[in-house]
């Protein structure tokens, strides 16, 4: 029954973009990719409690890691994938494995230091990065002597969102899960269940961190062009405002509130203009006094 | 077979202050072992160094037959060890069934992708829920924490400790904040604890609730062991009365 309603969701999925434009095909494409970053955020930051500002770097990561290891180092498209997956992991291994020693804060100002570094490196990388132009003007080496492009390239994207839900439900409803959201609620009290308290939020980090970069590694081909604004540190703050008034800890929450907040601007920019920011931070800001647990929070209570 | 707890000539010092100094007793299988003292006899210093909180300074603990001093918490939870704790620490975002699960964390194996781990889950939580049901919080299983009362939540922290299926559980103050009626409670389930085979430290300075309870009872007073016995050796043990009751108090 429950692998019938995963199918039925992926073929839904899938064939969407077969009947939308070119134009909305590309906002769709998009916002499943904001959906997959919001349900591994949602992980790190709902379910383990660990606030970091470097999940768009590492997207970003992904992204550059694999148009420069494919068309600046020349490498073949399954090498490039996973030499620039393994670049993600390390750094993520770098970055929490001393700050998750010390208090949460700290992880908080390294991933900040780390994100607004990516942007300086992206800027001043010079041929490697493109600088302050990026890299464009590349296509998606064929797979199997086929060009993979348009709605079926969108079935791709659907794909990764699908398996980073199923390997985050996954997780979420075993002892890791439990233990990560042990982590959040009381490490102490956590510490004496058994659960070794750093190494499930080195491993969380890690893991959530791997899984932007492959989200980065699929959008650089979605655009055909990575530049260093599109991975500006206010995308950071996007994500947690997604997870935050969808309902952090909840999937159901990191996709309501991804899909809400990336089309906000889509629906309101016609009817008020560049006032929409100014909606944006108001619901932001009620999200946080008025619903601490989020739009999923409000359906729970209306539901029972 | 010998104790399975042993702890050997234990000294922890604060700055200039002895906490705990030269600390010697053991613990048998199955047994009831009940640490009393006034407040700052250094109950809890001796209570956070068996679970890892605290590193003693000197001395020796040995838990079924291997050396724990010095390990952090979770290795020794791992061994066998779980706790509870005296101000109820319970995660608060969870149902009283995922809490009880969360005290399971060591009973599960790595792999989380075997088809062997769906039947896993299904065990411990067939396993959670009958502790739950152990200790009297049935018709809550599936409430969240914040739902409890302090003494149902104290109830908590023992089923809790119970999934990780222990070899020793150690209580600290396990009686404080309750009413008299939720203390007898707590009582009645340790005793059943302890006939489950399960051995059982008690760290507390309320005399009415641990004399009856325990097997036997080790007093300390300024981080020092003043005497060790039975209950009943210990209540009219002349160091006891003059050190921890004062002179006219009489049990």
């Amino acid at each position: 029954m429950r692998v019938v309603a995963w199918v039925a969701a992926f073929v839904a999925l899938a064939a969407l973009p077969f009947f939308l434009g070119s134009y909305h095909n590309d906002v769709y494409r998009k916002l499943l990719l904001w959906v997959a970053l919001a349900l591994g955020y949602n992980f790190l930051f709902g379910i383990c409690g660990q606030v970091a500002f470097s999940h768009f770097a590492f997207y970003g990561i992904g992204a550059y890691g694999v148009v420069i290891l494919l068309f600046q180092v020349g490498l073949p498209l399954p090498i490039a994938i996973l030499l620039a997956l393994l670049i993600c992991v390390i750094l993520a291994l770098i970055v929490a494995i001393p700050a998750t020693r010390l208090e949460g804060f700290y992880l908080a100002l390294v991933t900040l230091a780390l994100a607004q570094l990516f942007i300086v490196l992206l800027n001043e990388g010079g041929t490697v990065t493109g600088g302050a132009g990026g890299i464009a003007n590349y296509r998606l080496p064929p797979i199997f002597g086929t060009r993979v492009s348009g709605p079926t390239y969108t079935l791709v994207i659907v794909a990764l969102l699908m398996l980073t839900l199923a390997l985050l439900w996954r997780l979420d409803r075993s002892w890791f899960g439990r233990a990560c959201r042990a982590v959040r609620d009381n490490p102490e009290a956590a510490a004496a269940m058994g659960v070794d308290v750093a190494r499930t939020k080195v491993i969380a980090f890690t893991l959530t961190s791997a899984l932007a970069g492959m989200a980065g590694m699929v959008y650089a081909f979605v655009d055909n062009t990575v530049n260093p604004p599109i991975f500006g540190l206010e995308n950071a703050f996007l994500i947690l405002f997604m997870v935050i008034v969808g309902g952090a800890g909840r999937h159901a929450g990191a996709i309501i509130g991804a899909v809400l907040l990336f089309l906000l601007p889509f629906w309101l920019s016609p009817v008020v203009g560049h006032h929409h920011q100014l909606i944006f931070g108001a619901l932001v800001v009620g999200a946080i006094l008025l619903w601490p647990k989020g739009l999923v929070g409000i359906w729970d209570r209306f539901s029972r | 077979m010998g104790p399975l707890l042993q702890v050997s000539r234990v000294t922890k010092r604060f700055g200039g202050l002895t906490a705990v100094s030269k600390l010697a007793f053991e613990l048998r299988r199955g047994e009831i072992l009940g640490v009393i003292g006034p407040n700052g006899a250094g109950k809890s210093t001796t209570f956070n160094i068996i679970a890892g909180t605290y590193a003693a300074d000197e001395g020796e603990i040995r838990f079924d037959g291997e050396s724990i001093a010095g390990m952090p918490p979770h290795q020794i939870a791992r061994r066998g060890v779980m706790r509870t704790f005296q101000h109820n620490r319970p995660f608060e975002g969870m149902s009283v069934l995922e809490n009880v699960l969360v005290g399971a964390h060591t009973r599960f194996g790595r792999n989380l992708f075997s088809r062997s781990a769906a039947a896993e889950e299904r065990e411990q939580r067939a396993q959670a829920e009958r502790l739950v049901e152990f200790v009297g919080l049935g018709e809550l299983r599936t409430a969240n924490v914040d739902r409890l009362s302090f003494g149902q939540g104290r109830l908590l922290e023992i089923a809790r400790a119970l999934a990780g299926a222990p070899k020793l559980i150690l209580f600290d103050e396990p009686a404080a904040g309750l009413t008299r009626a939720e203390a007898e409670r707590i009582a009645t389930v340790i005793r059943g604890i302890a006939e489950r085979g399960i051995a059982v430290l008690l760290i507390e300075h309320d005399m009415h609730f641990l004399l009856p309870l325990a097997h036997r009872v080790v007093v300390l007073n300024f981080g020092a062991k003043i005497a060790e016995g039975t209950p009943d050796e210990v209540r009219l043990h002349p160091a006891v009365l003059d050190a921890y009751l004062g002179h006219a108090a009489a049990v």
